[in-house]
């Protein structure tokens, strides 16, 4: 099928974290669906392997790397071997992030610092990193995977919204200070996600009840709008997050 | 995934599709593979791009309405089911910025607010109101509505204009909050600077506006294809409620001067 106009991303390099969630393969597999060769980067405990099949499934070139995303040196050398494989550097989705649930009064200093660091500074790191070889080619596409906790409380959540509050604004302002360096930089907001089955059972849940599109999605739903935010057409999408949710910010 | 892009065998009905962004959002969906119903108070801009639309090889229906009232609006869909079966999508493009340029509000007559009001804000509602059971019977439709960076902040002197998109983005949650129930999402298109030869003739005081916007320019309408595509297409499905903004950064802190800030070192 001919890529329509903003889905194409052939010959473009991009890279994409890696984590524990298992989702990493959806959207590696799409950016190669639509032309790209992709580089996962993550720990040896993510997903980054199966993520790399789904890119060679398209007949794209695939590869993983072995990262710390919190420590600067691992990314940076994350970067250069990325950059020097790909043949360039075209493409950055920071998708790692880590689920964490707590009263806030039970939240340990230790668990507090491992939830920023993999979720806020792992993006600090990998947009600076990047951002150095994008700025040098006057030209990239930076997408930040993010949640409705960006801009909603949520019960015993008071850390991973304090951090996708911090993302959401990184989007913003980073999109500030690079709008004139050919560099575009948004982010995707995803509502309640499974990839389990939703049966009739599910359905009754009082969550689901209450979404206006009476379903969970599914990670592989946010993949079409990924694709269109890291292509050269999408220009003028710039400092903004989207949300797919199927209507959760739209009534709370 | 990309499959999911095709707009082959729906049905699309969009109002103000004759001119400006709604032009170039029409033909983006016909090059996808949609039949499209245009619908403007005049008709030659529609019927134009109903030519257009067909030299790319899809049906195009151009059809003379007021969608301020609601007894034209009815006709409108009223021909539109006869004639094609089905509204698969609708895209509440009709608006105005200024039909009389910026006034003090002590200036602004009962009528001009009401026409406002009615233009921006007003057709969104009686479209969607007029095909939404028929979505809903169907177990499925889209609704794309289309707000403005106006909707989101104030501008001077612009209230018809504000207020009207302002309304149009909690009138986007009101729908998708009642109709996802049935099939039906309803999500909303916010562009930014983008100037057409309707609303800005004047080429040079727009690219003088550029400045202000973080990536350095204005908005080409061409860029609203592919978004309108995205919303019209199976790829959307999950977005419900929510709002596309496509203005190069300027809601993202960018526009006003107030969104540059001096480099201040790190002093605990």
């Amino acid at each position: 099928m001919e890529i329509p106009e903003g889905w194409d991303l052939t010959g473009k390099k991009a890279v994409i974290t890696a984590d524990r969630r298992g989702w990493t393969k959806y959207y590696a597999g799409a950016l190669a669906e639509a032309g790209a060769d992709v580089a996962v980067a993550g720990s040896e405990n993510s997903d980054m392997l199966e993520a790399t099949k789904y890119v060679k499934n398209q007949g794209r070139m695939g590869f993983t790397l072995e990262t710390d995303l919190m420590k600067r040196d691992s990314v940076n050398s994350m970067f250069e071997q990325a950059a020097e494989k790909l043949g360039g550097l075209d493409i950055l989705v920071n998708n790692a992030k880590v689920d964490f649930g707590k009263r806030f009064e039970a939240i340990t200093e230790d668990e507090w610092d491992i939830l920023m660091n993999f979720n806020v500074k792992s993006m600090f790191l990998c947009c600076q990193a990047a951002g150095n070889k994008m700025m040098a080619a006057g030209h990239g596409r930076i997408i930040n995977m993010t949640s409705d906790l960006a801009v909603r409380g949520l019960w015993n959540s008071v850390a991973s919204c304090a951090a996708e509050g911090a993302i959401h604004q990184l989007t913003q302002s980073l999109a500030l200070d690079w709008g004139r360096n050919g560099i575009r930089i948004n982010g995707i907001g995803a509502g309640w996600l499974t990839t389990k089955n939703q049966s009739e059972e599910n359905q009754k849940e009082l969550l689901v009840r209450y979404l206006p599109s009476r379903r969970r999605g599914h990670p592989s739903e946010l993949s079409a709008l990924l694709v269109y935010l890291s292509s050269d057409e999408c220009d003028f999408v710039n400092g903004q997050t989207i949300f797919i949710d199927g209507g959760a910010l739209a009534h709370a | 995934m990309l499959e999911a892009l095709s707009l082959n065998g729906k049905t699309v009905v969009i109002t103000g599709g004759g001119t400006g962004l709604g032009r170039e959002m029409t033909l983006a969906m016909a090059k996808a593979g949609a039949d499209l119903v245009i619908a403007a108070r005049r008709l030659a801009p529609i019927e134009e791009v109903a030519q257009q639309v067909r030299a790319i090889g899809r049906r195009a229906d151009a059809v003379t309405t007021d969608a301020t009232d609601t007894e034209s609006v009815r006709l409108l869909f009223e021909y539109v089911i006869k004639e094609f079966g089905k509204v698969d999508i609708l895209f509440n493009n009709a608006g105005i910025v200024r039909e009389d340029g910026p006034k003090p509000i002590w200036e602004i007559t009962d009528e001009s607010w009401k026409k406002g009001i009615d233009v921006n804000l007003s057709t969104a509602f009686y479209c969607s109101r007029a095909i939404s059971k028929h979505m809903a019977d169907r177990g499925s439709g889209k609704i794309v509505n289309v707000s403005s960076g106006y909707g989101f902040r104030g501008g001077r002197d612009n209230y018809m204009y504000a207020a009207g998109k302002g309304g149009i983005v909690n009138l986007t949650r009101a729908m998708a909050t009642s109709l996802g129930k049935y099939g039906i999402t309803t999500n909303c298109i916010v562009p930014g600077f983008i100037p057409t030869e309707i609303t800005d003739p004047d080429s040079e005081r727009s690219r003088q506006r550029g400045r202000f916007i973080p990536i350095g320019r204005t908005g080409v309408p061409r860029e609203m294809g592919p978004l309108a595509v995205f919303l019209a297409s199976s790829a959307s499905d999950y977005m419900n409620g929510e709002f596309l903004v496509i203005d190069g950064g300027g809601l993202a802190g960018g526009i006003a001067p107030t969104g540059h800030a001096p480099e201040i070192p790190l002093n605990i």
